[in-house]
């Protein structure tokens, strides 16, 4: 318990202090949201990248990001939106630009979560769309384990 | 918070159980790859992620890959920041070793070259908790207290208008640990261990960083060498996926990455 609570302070500390131009009161909602997501793969043992990329986004519209994985790893990919967002999802794809399968995505709402273990060590992309809502913004974090 | 994350891992697990269709999404176009978002925060993982990955293909010894201490008094911002990013991969060596004591001397070691950057006072305090965590031998968290270090520190650059300097903490942890992985691997050899050291998005993202550098610091001696370096290490860890590097081909990784760190502690750079 003790370690799941430290775990859990280092991880909002870390929120508190990541690298960011000034974030937005959305953003800031946003990753408040993805954090708690986030940390219900930390009981399962993944750890949070001390890191997360927000912004604003609209619907329609979708926001792509390269991250460096390492084979034998497993990687699980969390994003939430503010309150106006009605939708919003996660796909990944490796360096060719082929979509990977990701066998149970969750998605509920304006917060959507990925999981896979990647082939090969390299450049993978993490795709953000919102469906359906109002402009808000989103933040994406990365767990590993 | 708690009960909060168990009601969130339940309905993820009845989720993950029941599961559900979902299309499969287009590829992406070589326009939308070339558009993508990479951030030093988000896109290049640290020195621990790596490390995890290289305990998944067996015990490692880690101890034999600690090295003497390093010079923390460096007149140059640009050489303090590669050699401030070096010590927190150490850190992560010293966490994977259980090394209580050395623990303890790397965070003192990261403290004195973190000062003269105008990280004092935070870097001060996470100091105390690294060897408050390595007395209660605290592995786990020692592992997310150094990320949050690291983390820190380039908040700290980036509030202090000293942007640039995040990119060096990053070469320098980056270095030091694919120094140590890859002679790890070289010792262990094992076909999924040699895997691990392609890394052709991280190098072009950093030799990417280091070329917008402004002039002056690009000029200076320890960023000078560390562009010329990366330039070679991009041909070792840039193979096709396919590609299985033998051992000498991983042994050669390591020996390019260790000449930069040790080029990088050198107080007579020019």
């Amino acid at each position: 318990m003790n370690r799941t609570l430290i775990a859990l302070a280092s991880i909002l500390c870390a929120a508190a202090f990541a690298v960011a131009p000034s974030p937005t009161d959305d953003e800031v909602a946003a990753r408040k949201t993805v954090l708690e997501l986030a940390g219900a793969f930390s009981n399962d043992g993944f750890k949070l990248r001390d890191g997360h990329w927000s912004g604003p986004i609209k619907p329609g519209e979708s926001k792509l990001v390269q991250v460096n994985l390492y084979a034998g790893n497993e990687y699980y990919f969390a994003v939430a939106g503010t309150g106006t967002a009605k939708k919003m999802t996660l796909s990944a794809y490796d360096e060719t630009g082929a979509a990977i399968e990701i066998e149970d995505p969750f998605q509920e709402g304006a917060t959507a979560a990925i999981g896979f273990s990647p082939v090969a060590s390299g450049p993978y992309y993490v795709k953000v769309e919102q469906i359906e809502g109002e402009p808000t913004a989103y933040c994406l974090v990365c767990s590993y384990k | 918070m708690l009960r909060l994350n168990r009601h969130l891992a339940a309905s993820l697990g009845a989720l993950y159980l029941s599961g559900f269709a979902v299309a499969e999404p287009a590829p992406l176009t070589p326009d939308q790859i070339k558009a993508a978002t990479l951030t030093d925060e988000f896109s290049v993982p640290t020195p621990g992620e790596f490390m995890a990955a290289l305990n998944k293909t067996g015990k490692m010894d880690w101890a034999s890959k600690a090295r003497p201490p390093i010079p923390t008094n460096f007149s140059s911002r640009a050489q303090q920041a590669l050699n401030l990013g070096t010590l927190i991969a150490d850190g992560y060596i010293a966490v994977e070793s259980e090394d209580k004591q050395a623990v303890k001397n790397v965070g003192r070691d990261i403290v004195d070259l973190a000062k003269p950057l105008g990280v004092k006072e935070e870097i001060v305090n996470r100091g105390k908790s690294l060897t408050e965590f390595a007395d209660d031998a605290q592995w786990d968290v020692l592992r997310e207290e150094l990320e949050a270090t690291q983390n820190e520190v380039k908040v700290k650059f980036s509030e202090n208008d000293d942007k640039d300097l995040i990119t060096l903490v990053t070469v320098g942890g980056w270095a030091r640990g694919t120094e140590v992985v890859a002679a790890l691997i070289a010792q262990n050899y094992t076909p999924e261990g040699a895997k691990l050291i392609r890394q052709p998005g991280i190098i072009d993202f950093l030799s990417a960083r280091l070329d917008e550098l402004p002039p002056k610091l690009r000029d200076d001696p320890a960023v000078k060498r560390a562009r010329v370096k990366l330039i070679e290490l991009k041909a070792t860890v840039s193979f096709p996926r396919e590609t299985t590097p033998d051992a000498d081909a991983v042994k050669k990784v390591a020996t390019l990455a260790g000449e930069l760190v040790k080029d990088l502690a050198r107080k007579d750079l020019k």
